[in-house]
């Protein structure tokens, strides 16, 4: 148990915002708590007072449309796992919420947290980054759509202001054939923390890839995408000569973002291993290609 | 077999119907009413001399009742399996986590305030957090003997001449890590007065041993001493010390009233013990036909702070130096040393998995410089009936090492196709 | 601070109880309730032992605040057996021999009822994944994967009326 000076669980978004314009930066919005309440359990953290979403249903949902995918920022890890159409078009997303700590984890903690948090390893950050997702933020003033990437400014910190709620996250359709994978190392199968993980989409048309998106996490302040790891891959015929020059790659790219930090004799070695793993995974078979 | 009987059977264990149901009661789900619950000040820093204690502040903290100090202590202000040599509130510090004053509170919110009120003045030593600069000549002594605790010798014929007379000789220093049990149960007892003594249940594998250092603690005679051992939680060697006992002991007995006490998992990982992180020194010779003929070893264990059973670890482990193996001459040294770190105990194996570690990695080692394969080092030294082990034991009845290695053999080549052929 | 007033089903039944907002679903299970079966082990959501089955889905009470649970549903593992009647996955988990110390056997219980509520015919890679959220640190895990093995097949009726 923790001391609180004020806790409210509004029914409506507009309530909810109406509350955080108030506070004058006092209150914080509690999402699926799975980081949050632990810390304040254990006073790693004080926080006066929380705004718990878990009443506001508008959050909840995911809609799929035409020309995007609308995900409500209070979806759960395992709702986005099981959620048909994001299993079929986006289906890096779903191995990034399957391969998220337990469970218990999944069953709680929630995309919008998962973003707001701002992990340099958060799972669902590197593959919605490759996924080039935007980012809705809502305050009592109006609401403003902001790529991803923009709103992460570093370990644990991020460009939301403190009258905004995260409220929805937007991704437009793969194009068909497309073609994309995660994949995530971590120190054992569940319950770990990404030592590294890696996203990657692409386009593929007889043999040839025409388009790359690669982001990588954990190898840096925030997962983000690799350019040059984009550019091994793009205008290539598909080979397993591709597999190795993109694991050699990667381990220059990790070098080169790690600098002098003491994992980079082990992560540089590593990525090559998940690289060798995801790329053939993502050549050879119909897996993970966008119906 | 008779009728009725249970060897050979499979047999439901006695507490398991509790444990399906959720209503086995562990130490921490004991309903006490009106107890008071504990918290302790743990030290900061690794190596210094407590000068002063100031508990005014934390005393006046609404909920406070009581704080203690090794100044309270009625008995004598040291526990331990082997040697007495852990204080229950220190006015030495040893490691980062020792007990320097314990809050008795009306609830767990002013047991916390109050540990953090307590004002305590020190003047730190050099601490010493490896087993070199712990042994080195100067050393700021951690006790009062010196910080080499005790020394272990197995020694078997002349092993220096054996080894010189060797086709191959392979030498390696290893090093194994500190190892918490993280039993899923953190450390948990209630204690209160009955009769003219006093009762404690605690989470414990130890009750006797705890038995005998509460009372000498408190100074009173065994028989008023109670332990009940509830469910325990997994303790795996690390419930053998003692975790809670003395202070939920300490509480009830000054204050006459019912107590409690939790760690949490952080308080469970600073305050208890460790697997020894060894240091070995480990030279194995042997012949051309890749005999055995002799191994030279010295292991180094760092037992932390406090003895706890260090020095029968390190016996354990020089004992068990060659392994499954027959080895005609042995020189073997196991140290025992205090350091600035948690304490180290018993756990699991007590000090023979570090040695596993050494003694089949030089095997390997021995195989690839006489290029034979790893499975045939092993099939030509293991210990066979008649053999005799380092400690110069004939095992006159069966060994069971030879039956193990075949099934583990095929087992492997069922599950490993490429295995086979040039290994056999 | 208000206290919160929180309306939710345990086992079965429908209560109100008012709560300090900074408590956990765990801390409200176990202090206010007494029902001690669920355990803190770590209080971070790392090991399982707190596990109760909420509307459905098996979480970790240590990670949710108890104003989070309004007007949903727990049980907990005393609300397994009905009416002195053990379920059977707490029958299969006594004879598999799958408890040992017994500080993770309601965690682990519950994540299998989770999953056999969920998916009648469960294979190994199904049972493990559902039981990643708990350690067993006696790792008596092959006699865990066994327990719910055996008491999913005996929920479909496979094993017919000659029981083990």
């Amino acid at each position: 148990m923790f001391e609180l000076d004020a806790y409210y669980q509004p029914e409506s978004l507009a309530v909810a915002l109406e509350l955080l314009a108030k506070s004058d930066g006092k209150l914080r919005p509690l999402a699926g708590g799975t980081d949050l309440v632990p810390a304040l359990a254990k006073r790693k953290i004080h926080c006066p007072g929380l705004i718990d979403l878990s009443a506001v249903s508008e959050l909840r949902a995911i809609i799929a449309r035409e020309h995007e995918i609308q995900i409500g920022s209070m979806s759960t890890f395992a709702q986005i796992e099981e959620f048909l159409v994001i299993r079929n078009r986006f289906p890096l997303l779903s191995e990034a919420a399957a391969s998220v700590g337990s469970p218990q984890i999944r069953n709680t903690g929630t995309i919008g947290g998962n973003i707001a948090n701002a992990s340099p390893a958060a799972d669902m950050v590197t593959a919605l980054i490759a996924l080039e997702a935007e980012v809705r933020l809502d305050s009592s003033e109006g609401f403003r759509t902001v790529p991803l990437q923009n709103i992460l400014e570093g370990a644990g910190k991020t460009h939301i202001r403190p009258q905004e709620i995260i409220t929805n996250i937007l991704i437009r359709p793969l194009a068909p054939g497309s073609r994309s994978g995660y994949i995530k190392l971590g120190r054992r199968r569940a319950l770990a923390i990404a030592r590294l993980n890696l996203a990657v989409i692409l386009a593929v048309h007889e043999n040839k890839i025409s388009l790359a998106r690669v982001a990588l996490g954990a190898v840096g302040p925030n997962p983000c995408r690799s350019s040059a790891l984009e550019t091994t891959l793009e205008g290539q015929q598909i080979s397993s000569t591709l597999v190795d020059t993109f694991a050699s790659e990667a381990e220059k790219e990790v070098v080169r973002m790690l600098g002098s930090r003491p994992s980079v004799s082990y992560k540089q070695e590593a990525v090559k291993g998940i690289a060798r793993e995801l790329l053939p995974r993502l050549f050879s078979s119909t897996e993970g290609v966008v119906a | 077999m008779l009728e009725g009987g249970v060897v050979g059977q499979s047999v439901q264990r006695v507490d398991g119907l509790v444990k399906v149901t959720g209503e086995s009661y562990f130490a921490a789900d004991e309903k006490v009413p009106a107890a008071l619950v504990l918290k302790v000040l743990r030290s900061r820093v690794a190596h210094a001399v407590v000068k002063r204690i100031d508990i005014s502040e934390a005393e006046k903290i609404p909920g406070v009742v009581r704080v203690f100090t090794y100044a309270d202590i009625p008995g004598e202000n040291s526990y331990g399996i082997m040697v007495k040599d852990q204080p229950v509130l220190t006015d030495k510090i040893r490691f980062i986590g020792d007990a320097i004053a314990l809050v008795v509170a009306e609830n767990p919110d002013a047991a916390r305030k109050g540990a953090e009120a307590v004002k305590v003045e020190t003047e730190e030593l050099p601490p010493l957090y490896d087993v070199w600069s712990a042994m080195a000549e100067g050393a700021p002594p951690i006790h009062d003997k010196g910080n080499i605790l005790t020394v272990g010798r197995v020694k078997k014929g002349d092993a220096a001449a054996a080894l010189s007379r060797a086709d191959v000789v392979i030498s390696r220093l290893y090093r194994t890590q500190r190892v918490e049990h993280l039993y899923l149960e953190t450390e948990a007892g209630i204690a209160y007065p009955e009769h003219n003594g006093l009762t404690i249940k605690v989470s414990t594998q130890n009750p006797h041993y705890d038995r005998r250092d509460v009372a000498r603690v408190l100074g009173l005679p065994m028989n008023r001493v109670r332990i009940i051992q509830t469910p325990t939680g997994g303790g795996f060697g690390g419930k053998l010390d003692i975790s809670v006992q003395c202070f939920l002991a300490l509480a009830a007995w000054k204050l006459r009233r019912p107590v409690r006490m939790l760690y949490d998992r952080e308080e469970s990982f600073i305050a208890t013990a460790k697997r020894h992180p060894f240091i070995i020194d480990y030279t194995s010779g042997a012949n051309r036909e890749g005999q055995l003929l002799a191994v030279k070893v010295r292991i180094i264990g760092d037992t932390g702070a406090y003895a706890s059973y260090g020095p029968a670890t390190l016996i354990r482990a020089a004992v068990h130096a060659t392994g499954p193996y027959e080895v005609p001459s042995v020189d073997i040294e196991g140290l025992c040393v205090y350091t600035n770190n948690p304490f180290s105990g018993a756990m699991r194996g007590f000090g023979t998995p570090q040695m596993a570690f050494a003694f089949e990695s030089q095997m390997d080692l021995l195989a690839q410089a006489l290029q034979i394969s790893p499975l045939e080092i092993r099939r030509r030294n293991i210990l066979r009936p008649g053999s005799a082990t380092a400690t110069g034991q004939v095992l006159s009845d069966s060994v069971g090492i030879a039956k193990t290695l075949a099934a583990a053999w095929e087992k492997a080549c069922q599950v490993m196709p490429g295995l086979g052929g040039e290994n056999q | 601070m208000d206290r919160f007033p929180l309306h939710m089903k345990v086992n079965g039944t429908q209560m109100t109880v008012d709560v300090d907002p900074g408590m956990r679903l765990l801390d409200v299970l176990r202090d206010v309730l007494g029902l001690t079966g669920t355990k803190e082990g770590c209080g971070e959501g790392e090991c399982g032992v707190c596990s109760v089955i909420l509307d459905g889905k098996i979480v970790d009470s240590c990670l949710v605040l108890a104003p989070q649970v309004q007007g949903r549903e727990i049980i907990t593992i005393e609300g397994v057996a009905r009416n002195g009647e053990l379920d059977i996955l707490q029958e299969a988990f006594l004879e598999a021999g799958a408890v040992q110390c017994g500080f993770c056997t309601p965690g682990m219980i519950l994540a299998g009822k989770a999953l056999l509520d969920k998916n009648s015919h469960p294979d190994r890679r199904e049972i493990a994944r559902a039981i990643s959220g708990n350690l067993c640190r006696c790792t008596g895990y092959a006699k865990i994967v066994k327990a719910v093995e055996l008491a999913a097949a005996r929920r479909s009726g496979k094993e017919g009326a000659t029981g083990a």
